[in-house]
């Protein structure tokens, strides 16, 4: 009597195994390798611009230099302030706080604020002046601010393709006088 | 107790052997690879990413803390100049020592800028470059550097006769805002 199918084979399978140990051996190459020539530390630059003050007083301006140095705008950062001064005036952006960075509490400033005024600022050039290109933006400081806020305030001008930023720093009387100037005598 | 299986053979230490794992001794034992493999393909791929064929073209001075910064640019081999709140230090070589009569007044550092005009005199010779825009420095400066100093150093390159100043900073993903 045959015996009844059950479906099932009964040959014994035996599972192929693959051999690793190549892809192991090339693996403990590449990654040796990788970690020496991996940078995890990637260095940029900013490209500052020359202004008043730090200019090695070459070239001549053209009318459109001109008309967009008129335009161009500042970034007071003082001790107690941040002003934004533009062709449309001067106005305080945020008052200066303590904030920790590294375990040291240090001076910032409102970075939101001051990219929500630089967003404004562009909008008024896009509408008022849209033939003239503006990229160029000084930062102007006291002799303290450190040199990270200064870096930070070029990040957020660059978001808002002032990316062409320079440098000048005046003592603080100088300052307040010009700030004082441009906002009619009344500190904001 | 069950015994134990072909595919689970247990660890025998010392003479403490069981009936069972003598009547094994004779199995091959295989290491299972595949979730070294598994770890391995993460790492590879990691390191691919942070792969970089240029390699460091500049060396950071363990005096100084770089900014980080979200700029794109990527730096090129220039001369470097080391700004911390103790030394300027040019091409490896200390300059001047920071005090607070250099932070007290805002011109160009006379010892810098001649030092500067030396180096710039020298490249001119040597490679014989006469574009004043290929005159490039990178100046790597601590976070807490002031920004009289900071200003104090451009203006010296600038007199030295070096247009463009690169500030060199630690690249930062693009931020959480928009």
């Amino acid at each position: 009597m045959a015996k009844a199918a059950t479906g099932r084979s009964h040959r014994i399978r035996h599972a192929s195994e693959l051999d690793l140990l190549p892809i192991m051996n090339l693996f403990c190459v590449i990654i040796p390798f990788l970690l020496l020539s991996a940078s995890f530390l990637e260095i940029a630059i900013i490209e500052m611009s020359p202004t008043e003050g730090i200019s090695t007083g070459a070239g001549t301006t053209s009318l459109a230099q001109s008309e967009e140095q008129q335009l161009q705008p500042k970034i007071i950062l003082t001790n107690e302030e941040m002003f934004l001064g533009t062709v449309f005036g001067t106005r305080s952006i945020s008052r200066v706080f303590l904030e920790e960075r590294n375990g040291d509490m240090v001076s910032s400033y409102d970075y939101e604020a001051l990219s929500d005024a630089l967003e404004d600022f562009r909008g008024e050039l896009d509408t008022s002046f849209p033939t003239i290109p503006v990229h160029k933006i000084t930062i102007l400081t006291v002799d303290d601010v450190r040199y990270d806020n200064i870096v930070m305030t070029i990040d957020v001008c660059a978001d808002h393709d002032f990316n062409q930023p320079g440098l000048q720093v005046a003592a603080y009387s100088v300052l307040q006088r010009q700030i004082l100037a441009e906002t009619g005598g009344v500190s904001p | 107790m069950s015994a134990p299986t072909k595919r689970h053979v247990p660890l025998t230490l010392g003479h403490k052997k069981n009936k069972a794992s003598i009547r094994g001794k004779d199995k091959k034992v295989t290491l299972n690879l595949t979730s070294m493999i598994d770890m391995f393909t993460i790492l590879v791929v990691f390191l691919l990413k942070s792969y970089s064929a240029e390699g460091q073209i500049v060396t950071l001075s363990d005096a100084l803390t770089l900014p980080e910064s979200r700029s794109e640019q990527k730096i090129e081999l220039n001369l470097e100049i080391i700004v911390t709140n103790d030394a300027i230090i040019v091409d490896g070589e200390p300059i001047v020592y920071v005090d607070e009569s250099l932070l007290s007044e805002g011109n160009p550092i006379p010892v810098l800028v001649e030092r500067l005009s030396d180096h710039l005199e020298y490249t001119r010779l040597m490679r014989g470059i006469t574009d004043e825009t290929e005159m490039k420095v990178n100046i790597q400066g601590d976070v807490a550097t002031r920004a009289i100093l900071l200003q104090r150093v451009m203006s010296s390159c600038a007199q030295a006769g070096y247009a463009t100043q690169n500030l060199a900073v630690i690249k930062v993903e693009g931020g959480d805002e928009e």
